[in-house]
C-alpha cells in the first residue's frame, strides 16, 4: 500500500472512532497520517492537508478535555434522585432504617448532596446509623458548602448532648483531617478528652478515604506521565496499591524511602494534592495476582 | 442477590452489562428499550455525561411473567465504562445475577476490553463472586462496523483474549442493528434464572 492509500486509509478510521467517541484512538490516527505527510516529499499541498488535520486534532483536543473533565455530579431530577435511592437500598428487604441509610449513602456517592443532606438530616434522630449519619453529614456540607461550615456544625454538636464523647472523638479527628488537607488552620473543640492527648489519638485514628492515587513519574519509561492506581487498602495514612505486571516497568524505578512530591489522591469527597514516601514494595509471588507488584506508600503531607 | 419474595411469590433479579467504555452497554438497553416493549414495565432511565458517556448507570425495568408460579421482574443496568468511574461501576455492579460483558470488536480496543474484564473479575471477589460461577454472556459488538474496513478483530481471536478460561456462551452482535441483542440477553437470563432456580430452589 502506497502511502497516500495509507494516509486515506489512517484518515478513515480516525474518523471513525472519532464517531465511536474513541478520542485518543482517532487522535493517534490524525498524527500517524500526520507524520506520514510530513515524510513524503511527493506529497503536494502539505501545508494545507497538515493545517487541515492540525484543525481537527485540535477540535479532538477539545471533546477530550471535555469528556476528562466531565460534570462530576450534575443535581439530578427528583425522579432520578428517587430513583437511585430506591435501587441502591439493597436491605430494603431486611430493615427499612439500614436501607434508608443506604439510599442516602447512594445519593452521596453519586453527588446528590443536597438530598442526601435531607435524608442524614433524618436519619440523625436514629441512635445506630447516628454517627454514620453525622460523618456523612459532614461531608455534605463539605462539598456543599464549605470545610469551615462543616465545622461549624461540628462546633454545634460538641455543645450539645446528642453525640456521646467517643462519637464527637471521630467526628472532630475526621473532620481535623479535612481541614489539615484543605489547609484551613482551625483547631475544633475537644470535648472530655485532656488536649495534649489530641495529637497522639489523632496518628491512630483514620485518615480521610482515598479511593485512587495518581503519581507523577520523574524517571523511568513513563518520565513525565502521571499514572493513577486504585487504592487496595489504606490504613490510616498507609496506602497499599496492587500493580499489574503489566504496569510493572511503570513503577520498577521506584525503591523504598524514595520521595514522591507530586502526588493527586482522589477521595470521594475530594482531591488534593500531597507528598509521600515508598514504604514497602514488593512482588507477588504465588497466587493469582503472581508477578504484580504491592507498593505501599505513605502519605507525608497533603 | 435476587430479592425472592416468598408471600407475593415474586423474583426480582438484576442483570449488569459491563464492559469497556463507548462498547455500546447503553446501545444495548436502548435497543431492548426499543424492542422489547411487552416487556419492558417502566422508562428507561440515562444518566449521561460530556460525549453521551454515560455518568452513572442506564436502568431499565422489566417483566418476565410467571416462570414455575413465580413472578419473574428483572432489572438492567449498565456501569460507566469510562476507568475514572471505578467506584461507580462497583456500586453499581452490587448484588448482580447475571452479566452481559459487551466487548467491542475494533482491533484498537483490544486492551481495552481485557482491562475492563479484569475489572469486572476483581470487582466481583470484592463481593465474594467468582466470574467463573457468575451467569455470564459475551456480546462482541459493532460486527457491523467491519463492512466500512476497519481493523476488526476476529470472532476466534476474540474468544481467545477473553473466553478461553471463561468457556461462556458469547455471541457477534451489533447493537446500534439489534443483531446479537436480544439472543445475549436471553440467554444471560437463562442462566441467570437456572443459577436462582438452584440457589432459591423456588420451583421444586
Amino acid at each position: 500500500m502506497g502511502d497516500k492509500e495509507n494516509i486515506k486509509r489512517l484518515l478513515q478510521e480516525a474518523e471513525l472512532y472519532q464517531g465511536q467517541g474513541l478520542l485518543s484512538e482517532a487522535r493517534l490516527k490524525y498524527d500517524a497520517a500526520s507524520d506520514l505527510i510530513k515524510n513524503n516529499p511527493r506529497i503536494k499541498n502539505k501545508e494545507k492537508l497538515l493545517a487541515g488535520l492540525a484543525k481537527k486534532i485540535n477540535l479532538l483536543e477539545v471533546d477530550s478535555q471535555k469528556v476528562e473533565r466531565g460534570p462530576s455530579s450534575p443535581e439530578l431530577s427528583h425522579r432520578a434522585q428517587d430513583l437511585i435511592q430506591k435501587l441502591f437500598s439493597f436491605s430494603k428487604e431486611e430493615s427499612e432504617e439500614e436501607a434508608a441509610l443506604e439510599g442516602a449513602l447512594a445519593l452521596a456517592k453519586f453527588g446528590q448532596f443536597e438530598r442526601a443532606l435531607a435524608e442524614f438530616n433524618q436519619l440523625i434522630a436514629n441512635e445506630t446509623h447516628r454517627l454514620v449519619a453525622a460523618k456523612n453529614i459532614l461531608r455534605c456540607h463539605i462539598a456543599l458548602d464549605s470545610e469551615e461550615f462543616a465545622g461549624d456544625k461540628y462546633e454545634e454538636w460538641a455543645k450539645s448532648d446528642m453525640f456521646t464523647h467517643d462519637q464527637l472523638k471521630t467526628l472532630r479527628v475526621f473532620m481535623e483531617q479535612v481541614l489539615e488537607s484543605k489547609g484551613v488552620d482551625r483547631k475544633l473543640t475537644v470535648v472530655g478528652v485532656k488536649a495534649e492527648a489530641v495529637v497522639e489519638e489523632k496518628k491512630e485514628e483514620e485518615f480521610i478515604d482515598i479511593s485512587s492515587i495518581g503519581i507523577y513519574l520523574d524517571s523511568g519509561p513513563g518520565k513525565g506521565k502521571v499514572v493513577e492506581f486504585d487504592v487496595n487498602f489504606q490504613s490510616g495514612n498507609l496506602l497499599s496499591l496492587i500493580i499489574s505486571k503489566k504496569d510493572g516497568t511503570m513503577v520498577e524505578h521506584l525503591a523504598i524511602d524514595n520521595k514522591l512530591e507530586d502526588l493527586q489522591f482522589y477521595s470521594p469527597i475530594a482531591i488534593f494534592n500531597g507528598s509521600g514516601v515508598v514504604a514497602a514494595k514488593s512482588e507477588i509471588k504465588s497466587g493469582p495476582k503472581q508477578g504484580d507488584y504491592c507498593l505501599d506508600i505513605k502519605i507525608t503531607s497533603t | 442477590m435476587a430479592i425472592f419474595n416468598l408471600k407475593k411469590r415474586e423474583i426480582e433479579c438484576k442483570i449488569v452489562y459491563y464492559g469497556p467504555g463507548r462498547g455500546g452497554k447503553t446501545t444495548n438497553l436502548e435497543y431492548i428499550f426499543k424492542t422489547f416493549r411487552k416487556q419492558i414495565t417502566g422508562e428507561m432511565v440515562s444518566i449521561n455525561t460530556e460525549g453521551d458517556r454515560t455518568l452513572f448507570f442506564d436502568f431499565l425495568p422489566m417483566g418476565l411473567g410467571k416462570i414455575k408460579g413465580c413472578e419473574i421482574k428483572v432489572q438492567l443496568y449498565t456501569v460507566p465504562g469510562q476507568v475514572q468511574y471505578s467506584s461507580t461501576r462497583k456500586l453499581v455492579l452490587r448484588g448482580v445475577d447475571g452479566i452481559v460483558f459487551v466487548a467491542d470488536s475494533l482491533e484498537v480496543r483490544r486492551e481495552k476490553n481485557m482491562l475492563s474484564l479484569k475489572d469486572l473479575q476483581s470487582n466481583l471477589k470484592e463481593y465474594g463472586l467468582n466470574i467463573f460461577k457468575v451467569p455470564l454472556v459475551l456480546q462482541y459488538n459493532k460486527r457491523d462496523l467491519g463492512e466500512q474496513g476497519i481493523p476488526m478483530m476476529s470472532i476466534e481471536q476474540m474468544d481467545r483474549d477473553m473466553n478461553r478460561q471463561l468457556k461462556v456462551p458469547s455471541f457477534p452482535g451489533s447493537a446500534l442493528k439489534g443483531d446479537g441483542v436480544g439472543v445475549a440477553l436471553k440467554e444471560c437470563m437463562k442462566l441467570t434464572l437456572k443459577s436462582l432456580q438452584k440457589e432459591l430452589k423456588w420451583a421444586q
